[in-house]
């Protein structure tokens, strides 16, 4: 029998393969509920639609979530927190958007505090389109995500640490500063 | 006998008392009055006597075209469920008032909310002018009637770039 070396690349390929199966199988959530459209995971999770099926469940800490789901309109205050809070996510991870406010502002696009487009904050992986959506493309947008670790192409944690300068500068002008004063804890 | 006083029998009651500039029976449960800036402290030191003890909401509105603010100071009693709004009338340049913390102190936080969205500086209370939901705020208070939201907003914030397609294609590309 031919005793066929693989190399150390083509070693990685497979463990990575691998890891992604695991990995779509057992999505742990962190839902960051900025906006209305968390009102629409309670049905996805409970027996209605019954998320877990699928391998999917709610995780209380940063540090041990795979998907941090923005569930709504976004503003320039809950940007700090969120970046803070993806951060800390450990690699890989992955970002979907809810509704039509992460997108284009929805209809917060004329207002002082609300942020226009997402992406050009953090990467995001899928956006879930309604305003709420309903459960239904709720659960499509998770089968999507896991059709995306599949192909590979759920590749925002990548770009945004290739592209961090480019992401770390949109922060910085939307913000002024990333740093979160909070007198409660100071 | 407070407790059971009606909304009229309160307004009588306090019309006998303080000069009311207007007085407004919105509806049994509430009540609302207009007095002047040097009433305000009295007034509200009194009827928190009669069991009006929750400041509920301050607030504040912008007449732009009278050059007015008017600061509307919503309280509640627990046993006589009747809503008091006393209003007063501010100038909308350089806008100052007196803090009501020494009647209220939970106005404290109501007062930094009015300072952050409309600018109106309250003596007397140190913390007033500190932030409290804006953060590194750089432009005019973003309540006031005249400031441009929508330009705010296309000024700071990326926005994303379409091309409208409104005809029918029936689902074709």
């Amino acid at each position: 029998m031919e005793n066929k070396k693989l190399t150390q690349a083509q070693m990685d390929t497979k463990w990575t393969e691998l890891g992604d199966f695991f990995r779509r199988k057992s999505i742990w959530m962190l839902m960051y509920c900025t906006g209305c459209c968390a009102i629409e995971l309670p049905q996805a999770m409970t027996s209605a639609y019954d998320m877990e099926r699928l391998g999917m469940g709610p995780m209380a800490t940063p540090r041990q979530a795979d998907v941090l789901l923005i569930t709504g309109y976004l503003s320039l205050k809950t940007l700090r927190r969120l970046v803070y809070t993806y951060e800390q996510m450990s690699e890989p991870k992955y970002v979907v958007a809810f509704g039509p406010c992460v997108i284009n502002g929805g209809i917060y696009h004329d207002s002082h505090a609300v942020l226009n487009r997402l992406d050009h904050y953090l990467p995001i992986d899928v956006y879930i389109s309604g305003c709420m959506p309903n459960p239904e493309s709720v659960m499509n947008g998770f089968t999507d995500l896991m059709d995306l670790i599949k192909n590979k192409t759920a590749v925002g944690w990548k770009n945004y640490r290739d592209n961090n300068e480019w992401y770390k500068k949109n922060q910085m002008d939307a913000l002024g500063e990333v740093f979160v004063h909070d007198e409660f804890h100071e | 006998m407070m407790n059971s006083m009606n909304n009229q029998a309160l307004v009588s009651e306090l019309e006998n008392r303080f000069s009311l500039l207007n007085v407004d029976l919105v509806s049994e449960s509430q009540v609302a009055i207009d007095i002047s800036n040097n009433d305000v402290h009295t007034v509200l030191a009194y009827l928190k006597s009669l069991g009006w003890k929750q400041l509920s909401m301050l607030t504040n509105v912008d007449w732009i075209e009278e050059g007015k603010y008017q600061l509307v100071y919503i309280i509640f009693n627990w046993d006589n469920p009747i809503y008091i709004q006393v209003r007063t009338k501010i100038e909308r340049e350089n806008p100052v008032f007196r803090t009501v913390t020494s009647v209220y102190p939970g106005a404290k936080y109501y007062e930094r909310d009015v300072h952050e969205f409309f600018g109106v500086k309250f003596e007397g209370n140190p913390d007033s002018e500190k932030q409290l939901f804006l953060e590194n705020w750089d432009d005019l208070p973003p309540l006031r009637k005249d400031f441009d939201a929508k330009a705010y907003s296309d000024r700071k914030y990326a926005k994303r770039e379409y091309t409208k397609d409104f005809s029918n294609k029936g689902g074709k590309k």
